[in-house]
């Protein structure tokens, strides 16, 4: 009955403004079928998709509003907007205020300084990168002088990562020996002025280089989880943790680029970060956390071979003034790797997309085959593999899943 | 979508338009070629194009581009932006090319999914383009220095008296053994060219439907290329051609290529 009482609503609001003069529509509906691999073959995910772009221009003004709307089998919808924002446009800069996804950097699947839009992390890194990134309510300054662009933005309201519930697969529980309970009191950043966020970008496009130099003062989008020893008074030991998930003020310096040399596309990107807090088990720290500056980088060649493409990076991530308190490692070394080929006049698309730890040896490795039954149609076949049983990736490893999408774009 | 070389369209666009100025005593094949490649396309020009890729069973796909290009000296700049299908809307390309001999183009795509612009290799010029039968060589970017050409002869087609040309590249391992071309004598279009794949067996045919003389340049409106041992083909019609309009160099940038039309 709800999702009646919704849905009608929405044809109606479409056919309403698709009659609207100079009024722009598109978007696409998707049916989303998973199916873990393991077990009883659990379905990993029923859900159908409907995102719609309304967009409108006069002048130098234009408007957009992107609306979406999950439905699961279980009958739960979820409603929102991706991103709705007013641009207006002058000779020199451009001021977009409104919701808004900003994606910054020169990585592929990787986020170093590319910050400025939470993830949404819900079903992991498994969805279009598009669903992951979380619209931030911003005012976004742009000022464009030949071929350089110097971006402003201030996010006055903090947007955090999405996390998943407990009952999902994707969830992950904190690993304590001692039984834990956690305290959310001091999770949520509140919303005045003086929490605001800030960023600055400054970007170049040539012919012998494009680069960003980027620079943030900003809140870290993962908690991190302090912790408060509860001592039994009866036997004078400690016997359970409270876990208060709290977000810290963070400030990154980075910048990426991106050249060619003769037939490769040569990519790197890098950030400096201070201000987050480690997980420790130091005993001498009260609360579990210490402050450590770290670095994040990567190296990455994109390259074709007749009709396949290949790219592959390097990231690392390393931790300064490490001590061996550290639930992290000093370094944590990632690789990816992607080859695509189309097939059949560009209608069949086979692609591989793999993650792989180095430290912990896991993978995640996600193949996948698209046909384009008519133009605007899709039918989608693909896996993501689980290899390992620690680290990033391995410890989904009971998470394999086979997965059919069907999208319809318009 | 395959996006990944150099577009300048000029066969439809540039190549095609032509002067008769050129002296038509004692040419070579290599002169006639270069008088092809050569000639004075315009400052600027903005064309709506749309492709009609058929298969075998009569199968319609459509491709619709909105295309501007402008000539900046010592290099063009193209930007081109996708209409249609919808799941390719709102993509934009960017070429820049330069006359300086060996240097490559400098190109980027920007993908509305991933709200990013990707600098993206121009090396490989034997990919199609958009899954049409056209490579990018095809559409015009192949210099007259890439292959031998040779005179064959001199014969009136389509009611227009035209040269022969045949071309054979230099390079050995070229996805063509041979093409030949009939090109009109005092418009220097090229009205039809035969492709040869590397066992020399007849690959293709593009042949003219239609050409306009517009803002003084003449430019082909409609051109088929046929596979004829595929047995598919693509239509590429070109509409709303405007040159010379003064385009704003800020049209190619990549503020543009976000923003969109």
């Amino acid at each position: 009955m709800l999702v009646k009482k919704i849905i009608i609503p929405l044809i109606f609001l479409s056919v309403t403004i698709g009659k609207a003069q100079d009024l722009s529509l598109s978007g696409y509906a998707r049916t989303y079928l998973g199916a873990l691999t393991t077990g009883e073959s659990e379905y990993s995910v029923i859900q159908n998709t409907f995102d719609l772009n309304i967009e409108h221009s006069r002048g130098d003004v234009y408007f957009k509003v992107n609306p979406f709307l999950y439905h699961y089998s279980d009958e739960k919808l979820e409603l929102g907007i991706r991103q709705a924002y007013l641009d207006l446009y002058f000779d020199s800069f451009d001021i977009r205020i409104g919701k808004q996804q900003i994606i910054w950097g020169k990585a592929d699947g990787v986020f170093i300084t590319d910050i400025v839009s939470p993830k949404d992390m819900r079903e992991f890194l498994l969805p279009d990168f598009n669903e992951i990134r979380v619209g931030v309510t911003a005012l976004r300054f742009n000022y464009y002088l030949d071929n350089s662009t110097f971006e402003l933005v201030w996010i006055p309201v903090f947007t955090s990562t999405q996390m998943p519930d407990h009952s999902s697969i994707w969830s992950l529980q904190p690993e304590y020996l001692l039984p834990y309970s956690v305290d959310y009191s001091n999770t949520d950043v509140k919303d005045k002025l003086g929490n605001s966020e800030i960023f600055a970008k400054y970007s170049l496009l040539s012919s012998a280089i494009d680069f960003e130099l980027m620079a943030a003062y900003s809140w870290d989008d993962d908690p991190a989880f302090h912790s408060e020893k509860i001592i039994n008074q009866n036997v004078g030991i400690v016997d359970s943790v409270v876990l208060k998930p709290e977000h810290h003020r963070l400030t990154t310096l980075g910048g990426s680029f991106s050249t060619t040399l003769g037939p490769l596309v040569l990519r790197g990107e890098g950030a400096y970060y201070t201000g987050k807090n480690f997980q420790s088990i130091n005993p001498a720290l009260d609360e579990g956390v210490v402050e450590k500056d770290y670095i994040h980088y990567l190296v990455g060649i994109d390259y074709t071979i007749g009709d396949l493409k290949l790219s592959s990076q390097f990231i690392q991530q390393a931790v300064m003034d490490y001590d061996d308190y550290l639930i992290n490692d000093e370094f944590e070394n990632t690789i990816t790797f992607l080859a695509t080929m189309d097939f059949l006049r560009e209608t069949v698309n086979v692609e591989l997309f793999s993650y792989i730890g180095l430290n912990d040896r896991d993978a995640l490795i996600r193949p996948k085959v698209t046909y384009d039954f008519v133009d605007g149609f899709q039918i989608m076949l693909g896996a993501n593999l689980f290899i390992g049983n620690e680290g990033q990736f391995g410890r989904y490893d009971k998470n394999d899943m086979v997965y059919t999408k069907l999208k319809y774009s318009f | 979508m395959k996006l990944g070389n150099v577009i300048t369209l000029t066969l439809l666009t540039g190549v095609l338009f032509s002067l008769s100025i050129f002296a038509q005593e004692n040419l070579t094949g290599r002169k006639i070629i270069e008088n092809v490649y050569y000639r004075p396309t315009g400052d600027d020009s903005k064309s709506d194009l749309t492709m009609t890729l058929i298969n075998s069973r009569g199968d319609e796909r459509v491709r619709e581009i909105q295309q501007f290009s402008k000539d900046f000296g010592e290099e063009e700049k193209n930007i081109m932006f996708f209409l249609s299908p919808a799941d390719v809307r709102n993509t934009s390309f960017m070429n820049w090319s330069y006359e300086e001999e060996g240097r490559d183009d400098d190109q980027w795509i920007y993908l509305p999914a991933l709200k990013k612009t990707k600098r993206i290799s121009s090396d490989s010029k034997s990919d199609y383009f958009m899954g049409s039968d056209f490579t990018y060589d095809d559409l015009g970017d192949r210099h007259p220095s890439e292959d031998t050409h040779k005179l064959l002869r001199e014969e009136t087609f389509g009611g227009e008296e035209c040269y022969v040309v045949e071309s054979i590249p230099i390079e050995d391992d070229y996805m063509y053994s041979r093409t030949i071309t009939w090109i009109i004598k005092d418009k220097w279009i090229g009205l039809k060219k035969e492709f040869y794949d590397e066992d020399d067996e007849h690959l293709k045919n593009l042949t003219v439907e239609k050409y306009d003389k517009i803002d003084g340049y003449w430019v082909i409106t409609h051109s088929v290329m046929h596979n004829i041992q595929k047995d598919h083909k693509t239509i590429m019609i070109l509409k709303n051609v405007n040159i010379n309009t003064g385009l704003d160099d800020g049209m190619f940038t990549e503020r543009m290529m976000k923003r969109g039309i």
